[in-house]
């Protein structure tokens, strides 16, 4: 099978991969420190992206960092922490015009790189330490990320039914950390982390667009060089078994409307082909708007706007969530379990299997056509130690039966429940 | 039929511009290399149209706040199943949205292009409603709106819109009230539909990898002649004040969050639109990452997640709008007020002016880059009655004079307000 991306190591535990499309106007570049998920060390690590962003030792003032950026036609630099299944990914990236469309010739490619590649290497640390009222903001900043958990209902019961699972496993480890522990970050310790994620992490470099990586490739090689590194090797991780009682968890909070949570265990799926099996049981079961999930739940019993269920194959765990009103939450619940159930039993026609198939290719293809998207597709695969393009994986899809169905819904276990109720009010 | 290539040098690129006999105009831009198409079918109907008369009628009808919402999700029904059944057999992704002033049904696909261009035609040009599907929406679209009611981030950008127009029914939510909404029957949604939904008033945009025939083949065996249009919407008389100049909401969120508006005066539908790239230009020039004003922000902790600034033009409106997290919004409102009125009188420094125009040079470049992107823009410009190509030609010809008029005119702290969601 063909798979279109490039990956080279430039430095040792330093991968730089790249894919070239020519139909795009931009390039998109993103550096990422990827490192196992500690929960004395995620805080500290977590603040580490975020300072590097304010500026640099040669361009230590953010407005200016910023003009640089609006020169190279507004290119955009982001800086995140994101999460996989029990790593924590440190990223800064960079999407600017391809130099075809540069007005005046400049090389964009190696313009971008080059400050990318100065942010990563060349942070505002002295004496061992980031400056001190950035860190000090920058602490701010992370303590209001963790705490804004709570103002999207829809995903905080989300997170909240996920702790309640796993709490006891890696995965469940925050990417932002922890609030009490932003307390004890200092521009010592802060800069400390910075030294030993480029000391160990994992770095996977990937370039999508339509220029030449070149440039941007050497521009990397170049400042490893020197660098001393004794890199992590990340492992595939085995989601858990279901075990016990099923957990459940009710919460109160000043909100109109109910929030359900159901947390599954995808139980014994390794295997990339079955993983993508039981993607396309579960888009089938709760994915798409031609859903079970949706066209019963919703558009049947006229529950609820959105019932869903989605798969994280790097987790082994399917979560289904649904808003409804207070009073209709536990009907909602046993909704989605006859649906499965049924599902389970194989009630369900051929056809289903076929146009899930369709949508999902729909959605593989479109993959392609974004520069973002290809990006965290790409960096999954990598993570995954697979090689699967996005056209393979339609491939892979192609070829699912319903036997493979059945079986893929067969090894779902309920293992949590969580749901969010309004207030009860007083006198009643 | 009417066909028109247009071309931009500038680019070097062009799409297609079709009159077809039934009314719609259609705009067909294909992309090369690309593996997706996104085709979108628009009215220009939405939320704020809830006061309106054809050619026959002598008075003003008004109709339930949300009822252009309401139609949209009702168009999926038809008397042989919904929309999404039909898709499910092409694999198209489809979706659909009200905003203000459109009502925009899409598709995006990489297989079966014809048949989901015939699909949308088809179903969008259908109407199929009774007493009892009109009755089983309310409980969907009133879980909708308790979802929203929810959303602090929704919140506090409709209860600015609420602070900043007195008559203007865009201050009304999109949605509507589970109250207004229990008004809505077949009948009403009927009368909505014929109003609204003459191709005269809608537009069909495609954008990526497709075959312009293919549309053309599907407009000819679906689309049937629309009567002339009559078309009057009543718009409400609206002062330069806002209605109120602070708002505050409590629900459960970390940090106070804060939307802050600036009520421009309203120049007309399509100078609203072209006013939108300057304002744009000037929230970068004003509040955006590069200015001391954002410097002096974030350096005494008061806006750690950065702010986000907006501009929004519509037929008889347009605002721009700041939006962010902080413990202290009436401080970071204080200074953003002050900014806007020290540049007002000092005039913009020329090397600002052209790194701003620069930059919004490279974002409009990005709308030809995405199909999804470039169908929408297409559709917007549209409606505005301008071209696409246009809005490039606006940024690269701006100018600092021009900019510093919109600034004035604009951007005044009286005509401003403050909406806050805090714990």
């Amino acid at each position: 099978m063909n798979y279109p991306l490039a990956r080279e190591c430039i430095a040792p535990g330093v991968h730089f991969s790249s894919i070239t499309d020519r139909k795009f106007k931009h390039n998109r570049m993103s550096v990422n420190l990827v490192i196992n998920l500690d929960r004395d060390k995620v805080t500290n690590r977590a603040v580490v992206p975020f300072i590097l962003r304010q500026g640099t030792k040669k361009c230590p003032d953010f407005t200016k960092l910023n003009e640089r950026l609006c020169d190279l036609y507004g290119a955009s630099l982001d800086a995140g922490v994101d999460k996989f299944a029990e790593y924590q990914i440190i990223t800064l990236g960079m999407s600017g015009i391809d130099n075809r469309y540069a007005l005046h010739g400049e090389d964009m490619v190696s313009e971008c790189a080059g400050l990318l590649a100065e942010i990563l290497f060349e942070p505002n640390i002295t004496d061992g330490k980031f400056d001190a009222q950035e860190t000090a903001l920058e602490k701010q900043y992370l303590l209001d990320t963790i705490n804004a958990e709570i103002n999207d209902k829809r995903s905080y019961a989300m997170t909240r039914c996920k702790d309640i699972m796993c709490a006891d496993e890696g995965c469940s480890i925050k990417k932002y950390g922890y609030a009490e522990k932003v307390e004890q970050i200092t521009p010592e310790s802060a800069a400390e982390a910075y030294e030993e994620l480029l000391r160990v992490a994992q770095v996977e470099i990937l370039f999508e667009g339509c220029g030449d990586p070149t440039a941007a490739k050497e521009i990397f090689r170049k400042k490893f060089e020197g660098t001393q590194r004794t890199p992590i090797l990340v492992a595939s991780y085995c989601g858990r078994n279901q075990q016990g009682e099923v957990k459940q968890e009710v919460e109160r909070m000043d909100v109109k409307q109910g929030k359900l949570v159901m947390g599954f265990r995808v139980e014994g799926v390794t295997e990339y082909k079955k993983m993508n099996a039981e993607r396309i049981a579960v888009a089938l079961f709760g994915g798409t708007a031609n859903s079970l999930l949706f066209k019963n739940v919703r558009e049947k019993m006229s529950l609820c706007y959105y019932c869903s269920a989605g798969y994280d194959r790097n987790t082994g765990l399917m979560m289904v969530h649904s808003g409804v009103e207070a009073e209709n939450i536990e009907k909602t619940k046993e909704a989605v379990l006859q649906q499965l159930q049924m599902m389970q039993r194989g009630e369900f026609e051929d056809k289903d299997i076929t146009e899930t198939v369709m949508f999902m290719k729909t959605a593989l293809k479109a993959t392609t056509d974004s520069l973002g998207a290809m990006d965290s597709w790409y960096l999954t695969q990598i993570l995954g130690g697979t090689e699967v393009s996005p056209d393979g994986e339609i491939e892979l899809s192609s070829q699912v039966t319903r036997k493979d169905v059945i079986e893929a819904v067969s090894c779902i276990k309920l293992d949590t429940v969580y749901m969010l109720l309004p207030k009860e009010k007083e006198g009643e | 039929m009417n066909k028109q290539l247009v071309t931009n040098g500038r680019l070097g690129e062009s799409y297609l511009r079709v009159e077809h006999p039934s009314g719609l105009t259609m705009l067909l831009y294909p992309m090369q290399g690309y593996s997706t198409s996104y085709a979108m079918f628009s009215t220009k109907y939405g939320s704020i149209d809830t006061c309106f008369k054809t050619g026959e009628d002598t008075e003003f009808a008004t109709v339930p706040a949300g009822i252009a919402h309401y139609l949209e999700h009702k168009m999926f029904e038809s008397e042989d199943g919904d929309a999404f059944e039909r898709y499910a057999k092409t694999g198209a992704s489809a979706n659909a949205f009200t905003s203000f002033d459109k009502t925009c049904y899409l598709f995006a696909c990489s297989d079966h292009f014809k048949e989901s261009i015939e699909i949308l035609l088809d179903f969008v040009t259908d109407p199929y409603f009774t007493k009892e599907t009109v009755e089983k929406e309310q409980g969907i679209i009133g879980q909708e709106i308790r979802m929203y009611d929810d959303d602090p981030g929704w919140r506090v950008m409709f209860n600015l819109l609420e602070s900043m127009y007195q008559n203007n029914t865009v201050k009304v939510d999109i949605a509507g009230t589970v109250e207004s909404i229990a008004q809505i029957d077949a009948d009403l949604l009927y009368r909505c539909y014929n109003t609204f939904y003459n191709l005269n008033n809608m537009v069909l945009t495609v954008a990526g990898n497709f075959d312009p025939q293919e549309v053309l083949d599907a407009a000819d065996k679906i689309l049937k002649k629309a009567p002339e249009l009559h078309i009057e919407r009543k718009v409400a008389e609206e002062p330069a004040a806002v209605a109120r100049k602070r708002f505050v909401q409590h629900l459960p969120v970390a940090v106070p969050m804060f939307y802050i508006g600036f009520k421009s005066p309203n120049a007309g539908e399509k100078q609203n639109f072209c006013n939108m790239i300057y304002d744009e230009m000037i929230l970068d020039l004003v509040t955006g990452e590069t200015t001391e004003l954002y410097r002096q922000l974030y350096n005494d902790g008061l806006i750690n997640s950065g702010i986000v600034g907006e501009t929004m033009p519509g037929r008889d409106y347009l605002c721009s709008m700041i939006s962010g997290e902080s413990k202290d919004p009436d401080q970071v409102y204080e200074r953003i007020c002050r900014a806007f009125e020290k540049v007002a009188v000092e005039g913009v420094d020329d090397e600002a002016f052209e790194r701003v125009k620069k930059s919004t040079y490279g974002r409009y470049l990005g709308l030809f880059a995405k199909p999804d992107a470039l169908a929408s823009a297409m559709t917007n410009c549209y409606f505005a009655g301008i071209d696409m190509y246009d809005l490039v030609e606006l940024v690269a010809n701006s100018s600092k004079e021009e900019l510093e008029k919109r600034l004035r005119e604009d951007f005044s702290s009286e005509n401003s307000s403050l909406s806050i969601v805090m714990a």
